[in-house]
This record gives C-alpha cells, sequence and structure tokens, in this order.
C-alpha cells in the first residue's frame, strides 16, 4: 500500500485540507471569476502560500477558512441579488418597457459596506494604519477625467474629491501634516494621525492619462468602492474627535471656484467656536472634580492636588511635533500667483500655520495686499514687484516645511533653477550617501537653533553605550 | 400588391393548361366545358397558390359577394360622396386582382364535384421531381411517368407547322401542353389591361346607401350633449372613496420618497466594545509601497542624473534589468508633467493588494540594540570610582607597582627610578622614601595588618623591609620578626636556592637567588610575604609545603623563564590551591595534594595580568591583545565573559577585597572600572556591567597606566601610571 493512500470517507489532512486552489474556490462559492475578485476585494481576502503547493506551482491558494469566511458573508447574497436586478432592468428596457425600467432603476437595491469596513478594521487605528492606499486611490481618482466608456462616473469623481478635501481639511486644521515631497510621480504628503505615519499621493493637478491597455478598471473601481467607505468613515471620526459635524456644509460659491480646502477651513472657523464652549464647561466640571478631590485628600499634601491639575493640562496639550508644525509659518501671509499649484499650496502652507491668498474669486485678501510677507511666484520673471514682501519659487515653501525652519529665500528667488529637492524620506546615514545640499541644510538647521555641531571623534560616544564591549 | 399579381400570373399560365387538357377531350358541349374550366382552374389555383393568398382570396371574394349582393339588390340610390369613393375603391381593386376574384367566387360553390388534377404530388416544389423518371402519382397512387423530351429543333418546327402554337402553354405541374381556349385569351387580355377579367362586372356600379334615414335628415345625429355627460359619475365616487378607505387602512401603499437616513456615522465609537477576536485568519497587512527617494525628486541633485552613456547602457541590458525609474530633472515646478503611469501604477498596486498571497515571512530581524542583554543602569550600581580626587607625584621614573595596606590608610609604589615610597591615602602625603637603588618590579604589602611589613622585588633580589608604621609594640615585633631570621640558611635546600641577608641600610632583609636565573621573581616575594605571615604559627609544615611548591613548580618557571617572559600567579584566597598562568592557560594547582587540578583555556594569544575574586571561584585574566577574560571556575574551562575594551595591552587587572567591582588598566592610558556581581546562589551568573572609564594619564614611552590597586575598603582606585604620577580615583 503507498504511504500516501487515503481511505475513502476519511479526511484530507495537511495542506490539502486546508487550502483549496482559485477554481476549486469558485466552484465552491458558486460565483464567476468576476464576483470573486470583487468579493476578495471587497472582505480583502489574499492568497496563501501553503508550504506544500499540492496542486503544483502554478496555481494560486486560499485558504479554506477564508473562503468559508467569503460563503457565509451576506456581501455574497447582496452583489448576487444586485446582478439578478441588474438583469430585470435589462429585461425592461430590451422590452421598450421604459417606465418599468425607470422604476426599478430607482428601487435599485444598495449596497453597504460599513459592516465590512467594521469587519475588516474592529479598530480605528487599524483603519489609520492601512490608510496609505486608500487614500492614494481616491486623490488619483480625484484627478482623473470622468468616463462613460471606463465606468467612470462623474459622481465618483466628484466624491473622491470631496472625501479627499476632507481629509486634509482635517489634516491641515489639526496640523497633523509632516513631510512633503515633489517627484516626477505627483507629490507625496506624509501625516502623523494618532501616532500612525500615513503617506499618500496625489499626482500633479494636470490632465491625467487613461491607459486603455494593461489596466482593467473594474478592479481599480472595486477598491475604490471600499476606499471611498473607509475613508467616509474615517473622516466621521476623524471630524467627531475635533467636534465638527459630518459631512460638512459648504459655501456653494467657494466650491464653486474650485477653492473647496478654503471653504472647509472656513467652515471648521464657523464650527469650532461651540466646540469651544464645550470645552470650556468640561474644563469646568474638571474643576469642579477636583475641588471634590481635594476634599479627600489629606489637606497637607497641595503637590498631589498640582500634580493633578498639571496631569488634566497635559492632556489638552498638543504634542511637540504639532506644536513645531503649527508656529513654522506663524504670522506669515502668503500670496500664490496664477500659475502655482494652489490645491497643494491651500493643504500645506495652513497646515504649518500660516496664512494663504490667491488670485481669483473668493480669496480672503487680495494682491495688493501689504501685510503679504512673501509671494509664491513660478514665473521665469516677475513684473511688479513689492519691496514689501519676498518673491519665492514654491519649492522653498516645501523645502522649509521640510527642515522646519525657515529657509533663506535667496537660492529659490524667481528666476533662478532652485538647490535640489530632496526627499525627507531617506535616513542618509543609513543610505550612506549624504547629498550636499541635506549637508547645508544640517548646517542652517543647527545655525537655527543656536547649537554648536559636535566635532567628529570627541570620543564621547563610548561613554554613552559602555555596553558594547560586552560579548 | 405585388404578391397577388404573381400569383395571378402562374394561375394565368395554369389556366392554358387546362385549356389543353379540355382540348383533348372534345366531345363536351361548349358551355358545359367552360363551366367545368373554369372550375378546374380554381382547382389549379387551389394548388398552385399558398394558403396565405388563399386566405387573402377568400378576403377578396368575400368582398366581392358583398358587392355582387349590393349589384343584385338593385337599390340604384346614390349615397354620400364618401361611399362613392369607397365603392371606386372596391373598383380600383378589381381591376388589380379582379380575375382570380371573380374565379374564386364562381367557383367556391362548385369545388366539391371539380375533377382533381392529373398529378397528386400537392404543393412542392417541381425540382424534388427533376431526376426522376415520373413526375408524380395520380389519384390511384400510380407513377406518372414523364413524356418524353422533344428536341429543341423537332419542337421549333412543330411551332412553325401549328397555327395555334402561340395558344399553347406547357404546364409543368402535369408535364402536359395546354392550348387557351379563346374565351380565356380574352380574360388574359383583359386582366393585362387592368379590367375585372369578366364582361359582366360592373365596374362603375352605382353607390347603394345602406343608411336607414327614418326620420332623420343627416346620417349624424345633432342632439345636444346629454345631461350625464355633466354630472360627475357616481361609480367613479364610489371607488375613489373605495381607495381612500384602503389608502387609510394601510391596504394601498405608495413609493414613498426615500428617507435620507446618514450614510456615514460613528462607526469606531468606542473602541472597548469592538469584537475582540474573530474567529477568521489573521490578518496579514500588505507591506506599504517603497517611499521615494532622493532620485524621484523633481528637482534631485545632480549626481542622482544619468549621463548619456549610463542611458546608452540600459538600452543594451535585458529589459527585466533596466532600471524602472529614470530619473529626470525639471528646473521649475511648472514644467512637470503628469505623470504617465499614474493609473498604471495604481492598478499594479491594486493587484499585488489582491494577487499577491502574503505570507508572514519569519526573518530573523534582529535589531543589534535588542541583543543587548539588560544592564542595571549604573546609576543603581554606585558606588564606584568615577573622577580623579588626587594625584600623588614625587616618582622620577615610571610607577611599576602599586600596593595599599591592609588598613587603606598607606600605600606603597615602586618606580624604575630604584625608589619605593610610601603615601598616606588621604592627604596625599609621602610619608617616606625608600631607595633600593635598583629598578623596582613590584611591591607588596603584608596583608596582615599588625605586621606592617613591605616586600619589594628589584633586580634579582626580594627585599622586606620594615616601613616603621605602626605603634611601638608593633614597630618591635617587626623588628623581632626581621631579626629573627639569621643570615644563615635554615634548611638545606632553601640554602641552596636563597640566602638571607640581612639589609642594614634600610632595615629589613634581603633574599638572594642563586640557583634561579630569572631575575623578575615577584611570585617568590610574595611566598615569602606569605612566609612571613605564617611562619610565626607553623614553621615546620610551611616550609615543607614551599619546598613542595617550589619543586612542583620548577619545571613551568624554568620553561616560562627561558622563553623569557613574567609569570604570573596568584594564590586562592581561602583554600590551599594556586593559579599560575603560563603563555595562555591558567594552570591551577592543589598546593597539598602537590598536583594540577585544573587548566584554563583563555584563548589569549599572551596573557599579562591576573587576578582572583575575593570568594575566591572568579578569577579575571587580562591579556596582551586587550581582552578580559572572566572564568567563572565552577562553570567550566572556557571563559565565562571575554570584553574587548582596550585597544592596547592590559597591563593589570584588580579585584576590590569588599565591593562588587573589578578594573584592568592598559597601556592607552585609560583604566576601565567594571561592576562584577558573583552571587552566592550557583544558579545565577555573575554579572558584569561595564561602568566607567577612567582616564588622566598620559603616555610615555608607549606606556600608558602600569598598574592599579583597588583601597582595601573603600571603592577606590589607584593607578600607576608610565607619567610617573599615581592618581587615586574616587566615587
Amino acid at each position: 500500500m503507498p504511504k500516501h493512500y487515503r481511505p475513502a470517507g476519511k479526511k484530507k489532512e495537511g495542506n490539502a485540507a486546508k487550502y483549496i486552489t482559485r477554481s476549486q474556490a469558485l466552484k465552491q462559492l458558486q460565483v464567476n471569476t468576476k464576483l470573486f475578485r470583487k468579493l476578495c476585494i471587497y472582505k480583502g481576502v489574499f492568497p496563501r502560500e501553503p508550504k506544500k503547493k499540492f496542486k503544483g506551482n502554478h496555481q494560486t491558494y486560499y485558504h479554506l477558512k477564508d473562503v468559508s469566511f467569503i460563503r457565509h458573508d451576506p456581501i455574497l447574497e447582496d452583489l448576487r441579488a444586485k446582478s439578478a436586478y441588474r438583469k430585470k432592468i435589462i429585461k425592461a428596457k430590451a422590452k421598450r418597457n421604459k417606465e418599468l425600467a425607470d422604476i426599478l432603476k430607482n428601487r435599485q437595491p444598495e449596497i453597504k459596506l460599513d459592516r465590512l469596513v467594521q469587519e475588516r478594521y474592529p479598530h480605528f487605528i487599524d483603519a489609520l494604519r492601512d490608510l496609505d492606499d486608500p487614500l492614494t486611490l481616491v486623490h488619483l481618482f480625484a484627478a482623473l477625467p470622468a468616463s462613460d466608456r471606463l465606468k467612470i462616473e462623474v459622481k465618483r469623481v466628484h466624491n473622491c474629491r470631496k472625501l479627499s478635501h476632507e481629509w486634509q481639511a482635517y489634516i491641515s486644521r489639526t496640523h497633523k501634516l509632516r513631510k512633503v515631497f515633489i517627484s516626477v510621480k505627483g507629490v507625496y504628503y506624509q501625516a502623523e494621525v494618532e501616532g500612525q505615519k500615513i503617506t499618500w499621493l496625489t499626482p500633479h493637478g494636470m490632465q491625467q492619462v487613461l491607459p486603455d491597455d494593461d489596466v482593467v478598471y473594474d478592479v481599480l473601481l472595486s477598491f475604490l468602492e471600499f476606499y471611498e467607505t473607509l475613508l467616509a468613515f474615517v473622516n466621521f471620526k476623524l471630524y467627531h474627535s475635533i467636534n465638527v459635524k459630518y459631512p460638512p456644509i459648504l459655501d456653494p460659491q467657494l466650491e464653486a471656484s474650485a477653492a473647496e480646502l478654503y471653504a472647509l477651513a472656513r467652515y471648521f472657523d464657523a464650527n469650532s467656536r461651540p466646540s469651544e464652549k464645550v470645552e470650556a464647561t468640561q474644563e469646568e466640571e474638571s474643576e469642579l472634580r477636583l475641588a471634590q478631590l481635594q476634599h479627600q485628600l489629606p489637606s497637607n499634601e497641595p503637590g498631589a492636588l498640582m500634580q493633578l491639575v498639571k496631569d488634566a493640562a497635559d492632556e489638552n496639550e498638543e504634542d511637540e511635533d504639532t506644536k513645531e508644525c503649527k508656529n513654522l509659518f506663524k504670522n506669515m501671509r502668503f500670496f500664490l500667483s496664477r500659475e502655482v499649484p494652489r490645491e497643494s499650496m491651500l493643504f500645506v502652507i495652513p497646515a504649518f500655520g500660516g496664512t494663504v491668498s490667491w488670485e481669483g474669486e473668493g480669496a480672503p485678501f487680495s494682491e495688493t495686499d501689504q501685510s503679504i510677507t512673501h509671494q509664491i511666484v513660478d514665473r521665469p520673471t516677475q513684473g511688479h514687484v513689492y519691496l514689501s514682501r519676498e518673491y519665492v519659487q514654491p519649492q522653498w515653501v516645501y523645502d522649509c516645511v521640510n527642515t522646519r525652519i525657515i529657509l533663506p529665500t535667496d537660492a529659490y528667488m524667481v528666476g533662478r533653477v532652485p538647490p535640489p529637492h530632496l526627499s525627507p524620506f531617506v535616513d542618509n546615514e543609513e543610505e550612506g550617501y549624504v547629498p550636499d545640499y541635506a549637508e547645508t541644510i544640517k548646517r542652517l538647521k543647527s545655525a537655527a537653533k543656536n547649537e554648536i555641531l559636535p566635532m567628529p571623534g570627541m570620543g564621547k560616544e563610548d561613554l554613552d553605550d559602555p555596553t558594547k564591549f560586552v560579548g | 400588391m405585388r404578391e397577388r399579381k404573381k400569383s395571378s400570373a402562374v394561375e394565368v399560365s395554369s389556366v392554358k393548361k387546362k385549356k389543353e387538357k379540355k382540348t383533348k377531350d372534345n366531345n363536351e358541349p361548349r358551355e358545359q366545358k367552360e363551366k367545368e374550366e373554369s372550375q378546374s382552374i380554381m382547382k389549379q389555383q387551389k394548388n398552385t397558390t399558398s394558403r396565405s393568398k388563399k386566405e387573402k382570396q377568400r378576403k377578396a371574394t368575400e368582398d366581392y359577394q358583398s358587392l355582387r349582393e349590393s349589384e343584385l339588390s338593385g337599390d340604384e340610390v346614390h349615397g354620400t360622396d364618401h361611399d362613392v369613393d369607397n365603392a371606386d375603391d372596391h373598383h380600383e381593386e378589381d381591376q388589380t386582382d379582379g380575375s382570380e376574384g371573380h374565379r374564386g367566387v364562381e367557383e367556391s360553390d362548385s369545388s366539391e364535384d371539380e375533377v382533381a388534377p392529373r398529378n397528386t404530388i400537392g404543393d412542392v416544389p417541381l425540382e424534388w421531381y427533376k431526376d426522376e423518371k415520373h413526375i408524380g402519382y395520380d389519384i390511384s397512387g400510380k407513377k406518372i411517368t414523364k413524356k418524353e423530351r422533344q428536341d429543341k429543333l423537332a419542337s421549333f418546327l412543330a411551332n412553325v407547322d401549328d397555327s395555334k402554337s402561340w395558344r399553347k402553354i406547357y404546364d409543368e405541374y402535369n408535364d402536359e401542353e395546354v392550348e387557351l381556349t379563346k374565351e380565356e385569351i380574352r380574360l388574359v387580355q383583359r386582366l393585362l389591361k387592368g379590367k375585372a377579367p369578366h364582361t359582366d362586372f360592373d365596374q362603375y356600379a352605382d353607390y347603394v346607401d345602406w343608411f336607414k334615414y327614418d326620420d332623420a335628415l343627416h346620417p349624424l345625429s345633432n342632439a345636444p350633449e346629454p345631461k350625464r355627460r355633466f354630472i360627475p359619475s357616481k361609480w367613479e365616487s364610489k371607488k375613489v372613496v373605495q381607495y381612500v378607505r384602503a389608502i387609510r387602512k394601510g391596504l394601498i401603499k405608495f413609493d414613498e420618497p426615500k428617507e435620507e437616513e446618514p450614510k456615514f456615522y460613528l462607526l469606531w465609537g468606542d473602541d472597548s466594545s469592538a469584537a475582540e477576536k474573530a474567529n477568521h485568519l489573521a490578518y496579514i497587512p500588505a507591506p506599504k509601497p517603497k517611499l521615494p527617494g532622493h532620485e524621484e525628486s523633481y528637482n534631485p541633485s545632480l549626481e542622482y542624473i544619468p549621463t548619456q552613456e549610463e542611458l546608452n547602457s540600459y538600452q543594451l541590458m535585458y529589459e527585466e534589468d533596466r532600471p524602472k525609474f529614470i530619473p529626470r530633472r525639471f528646473t521649475s515646478l511648472r514644467s512637470v508633467p503628469a505623470y504617465e503611469n499614474a493609473v498604471k501604477d495604481s492598478f499594479e498596486r491594486c493587484m499585488d493588494l489582491y494577487l499577491c498571497p502574503r505570507v508572514r515571512k519569519k526573518r530573523v530581524n534582529i535589531d543589534p540594540e535588542t541583543l543587548k542583554p539588560k544592564l542595571p543602569s549604573r546609576k543603581d550600581l554606585k558606588p564606584y570610582p568615577v573622577a580623579c580626587y588626587l594625584e600623588y607625584k614625587g616618582h622620577k621614573g615610571a610607577v611599576v607597582s602599586i600596593s595599599t595596606e591592609a588598613s587603606g590608610q598607606w600605600f606603597a609604589s615602586g618606580s624604575t627610578d630604584g625608589t619605593v615610597r610610601i603615601w598616606e591615602v588621604e592627604s596625599g602625603r609621602c610619608l617616606r622614601v625608600l631607595e633600593i637603588g635598583e629598578a623596582i618590579q613590584y611591591v607588596a604589602w603584608n596583608p596582615l595588618p599588625e605586621l606592617p611589613v613591605l616586600a619589594v622585588s628589584a633586580g634579582q633580589d626580594v627585599l622586606i623591609l620594615n616601613t616603621g608604621l605602626g605603634n611601638e609594640e608593633e614597630q618591635r615585633r617587626v623588628k623581632d620578626l626581621l631579626h629573627v631570621e639569621t643570615p644563615t640558611a635554615p634548611d638545606d635546600n632553601m640554602a641552596s636556592i636563597v640566602s638571607w641577608l640581612q639589609h642594614d641600610k634600610l632595615d629589613g632583609i634581603r633574599l638572594r637567588h642563586f640557583k634561579v636565573a630569572f631575575s623578575p621573581l615577584s611570585i617568590f616575594s610574595c611566598i615569602f610575604v606569605l612566609v612571613l605571615d605564617l611562619g610565626l604559627v607553623e614553621d615546620h609544615l610551611l616550609k615543607n609545603l614551599l619546598l613542595a611548591l617550589m619543586f612542583t613548580l620548577d619545571g613551568v618557571f624554568g620553561r616560562m623563564a627561558s622563553q623569557g617572559r613574567l609569570p604570573l600567579h596568584v594564590f586562592h584566597p581561602t583554600r590551599s590551591i594556586f593559579f599560575v598562568s603560563t603563555k595562555k592557560n591558567i594552570r591551577v594547582y592543589d598546593l597539598l595534594k602537590q598536583r594540577l587540578i585544573k587548566k584554563l583555556e583563555t584563548g589569549l594569544k599572551e596573557v599579562s595580568s591576573i587576578a582572583i575574586h575575593p570568594a575566591g571561584d572568579n578569577l579575571i585574566v587580562g591579556s596582551r591583545e586587550g581582552k578580559l577574560c572572566w572564568f567563572d571556575m565552577d562553570l567550566s574551562s572556557k571563559p565565562y565573559r571575554v570584553l574587548k575594551c582596550h585597544p592596547k595591552d592590559i597591563t593589570n587587572v584588580a579585584f576590590h577585597r569588599s565591593y562588587p567591582l573589578f578594573a584592568s588598566c592598559s597601556d592607552d592610558c585609560t583604566a576601565y572600572v567594571f561592576h562584577g556581581m558573583v552571587y552566592s546562589d550557583l544558579n545565577q551568573n555573575p554579572l558584569i556591567v561595564p561602568l566607567e572609564i577612567l582616564r588622566g594619564h598620559t603616555s610615555s614611552n608607549g606606556r600608558g597606566v602600569m598598574d592599579c590597586k583597588f583601597h582595601p575598603r573603600q571603592p577606590w582606585l589607584f593607578t600607576a601610571g608610565a607619567d610617573s604620577v599615581i592618581r587615586l580615583y574616587c566615587h
């Protein structure tokens, strides 16, 4: 008898019992590949790698539990119902029963993904951890042209725009942006929300190319559908945390003039006042409680009470980094010229505490305002020059943000080729190569902090870490 | 219309065929013939035309019948214009397809007694019988064979001869020639002209008004609108009431406008309430995309831009090897175009997210920081020497050796300038200077505090000197001791090795070695200090012991001496065990049993110093290559820890007598202080923590710190430098 013989009726064991191939999964679930793909995307199910590929190397293997996890999900039934319903509409249309088709269209069942979001991300922090891809895709679709042929609806593009602006408004408002990098691919932003570093890419504000071959838009759209829901819930939670109603109601005029970010900022301003009141009452409450506690505490311990008050105060305090970011462009007023990427600037400058205006309708102040300190210009020459302000290229803002100091503007003047724009995501020491400009910036930074760089080879370092001799 | 015409043409042909048939049986009277003929034509029609055609015919015949009837009724009253028009229409129709219509009318009642056509194959394509010898079957089921074909010439000739040939038609169905009669030809001609086929049909018959004008002037009534038309319907109102009631009861439901419930809500309201553990597989988060480096910048440093040569070399590479991203440089932000692969990149990322198998790889990715043992912080291990507190200056040469007195009040130092100095520790005062005359190699105090005697090894000799410390009684005892040793040798064996001489000048004893050739015998100085200590009590035993020892070690030392090296040795503090180092190993001897117990393998190149823990189970060994080995005697013969701290030779190592401290000093002008805790629990390994690096000495002649000793009571460290300075480091 061969070793691997398994008597009939006996259960499978090992990898064969744990994993099934893709086609087996399709058969089990009784779905087609398209629907299976969609389910996988919604549920976040991915193939796994069994130790032993019992059906060969060319197969994709799913864990049996993953598949049964899909099978028991109501979303499968919903999707089936939806496709059946779609058939009804098609049938009505084919029979030229327009009335019925219209009724059916209006009653179309909506698929809700909130439960899936909750299931995949049981804690808010999990959702934040996985937010890189959603943000990148939503920002990309916000910049894509709508296309009937590719089923990219105008509605979705608008929704993406809305979501991305809401996110940016929150980040900007709470000064959580940390790093910005302009690459050839677009602008990378990095924010830190609840201790999670979230990096996303926004394309440059140009007409985007929609490649026809080698891109299956169905996949992108399925992902987008889930990501839109996820991001909306995340936004809701974030807005809730700063006591602002979600979804925000915007000034239609500003919205029309493509200044949603500014509109959102105004919305925040309008909404933050009541929240302050709430905070005030909370403080009063806490003081009351403190007074009560004071009675309980032994009277000869004033220090304990002081500690309590201090703790309460500390909770409201923002962390060091946020403070630093908040005050980088404090008391600086920026004006953007037409050719400057406005959306990015409207996001970045307020995130670091600056005030910004632009050329166009609804702008908070005009170019002639004398209090403007910096004008951001991206053209070969500047015609009329106000002496009271400095004219800089946009890169200056980004470099300032990355270095966290106000850099000298000489190198970034109009018409000059600006110094190299370095990635803030690179650890130069680890990379083993430090570009010249990084050194320059380092020096400027230390000069700004009034520090003297330690001379190399002072030998102080071995004292800090005497344990390195051990072993 | 066209269809009809076609069918009529077919009929014509069939009519002609019939004619021929008729000519064959001529005996019948003409009228009868005619009637028959028409019937048979009708029959033909039935066979040849399709069923749909028949249908139409029937309709047409009905029309005509009604028309006929109207004719028959004979009312010649003209109706309205409308009616006339109607009639006209009829007539026109007649003209187009009148012929068959008429036949139909005539034939309708006589179809039963009609003779069937010869062939019975029915309405099938005749092509089916094209290749057969028969054209079909007659009524009795017999085959009707085809007639023989006339050749073309013969038929032509026949046609030419026959004057009636023009009215002959070949009937393919029945395979026979039919000759049309005069009436039939006339009928055809009428049809061709577009007239009704029958002469007796009046196309322009007068209109018959069917309306019964009882007492009306016009066919339409001009009565006023009845009242009921203006009164709301009772039935309707009843129905309305019914509906209202049904709606009120909720039997009828309307499509309500959908309630816009808020789509989004606080999904993660209270994180603590979230489901703790789902019963599905652990989620493996996708790896995050790589963050962009300097080269992806829109304006990278110039060194990131590939040169033309590099670009050319990319072309030569395989497509897989080519770099995916080639850095480009734009001089201003406005000139940056849209990234052409934005959608493609996103798509690829999405594909990776849902198609790539994710595996949690257990990579051994150890952060070197985590590998460090959790050491207690240095603060907790205080006190230990931290800073230089005192400097003892006075020697003119490098200070080679120091030794502290047991009480901790004094210490002695020996230098290469040939002096031994005795210092007071706390004040830094030099109490005495003893001129030996030769370079000092080693100084050692008597470990017993009641006999303040100092042993000094200089040149080939060992001197045991009175330091002149202590109270009078002690001084007396010391003097007694030093005088007791008479210059005569106490034993033959001993005498052969050393000679005991009174050193008058310095008030001590000089031991001169004869036999042993090597000079720096600090071991013996130590041995004799021991002798002095113990000699008062058990003279005999010790002498034997010493003898035994010397003989045992003779070989070892001889070997080492031949290599020109200083042998190192240390006594066990409590047991009669003796440690001697060879070049690479440490030998452990039991003095009582007089044999080797153990051999410790240091793994060092050359041992330079050795010290034993006051408890006796642990040993540290310093080496010429700057390594420090800690041996746990109970553990193994291999070092428990090797510390690589000094870049240069370790000159000496020392244990503190009471504090868990040990130190090493080196030629790199530093001394390291370690915490070396030995636990009484045998299961717990000794804890070694580096504490402090003591600096301050300067190098001279390539030598740094020559010796280090701990203060016997305090956590203080003395270091003797080659720069002729002794330093005291305090906590």
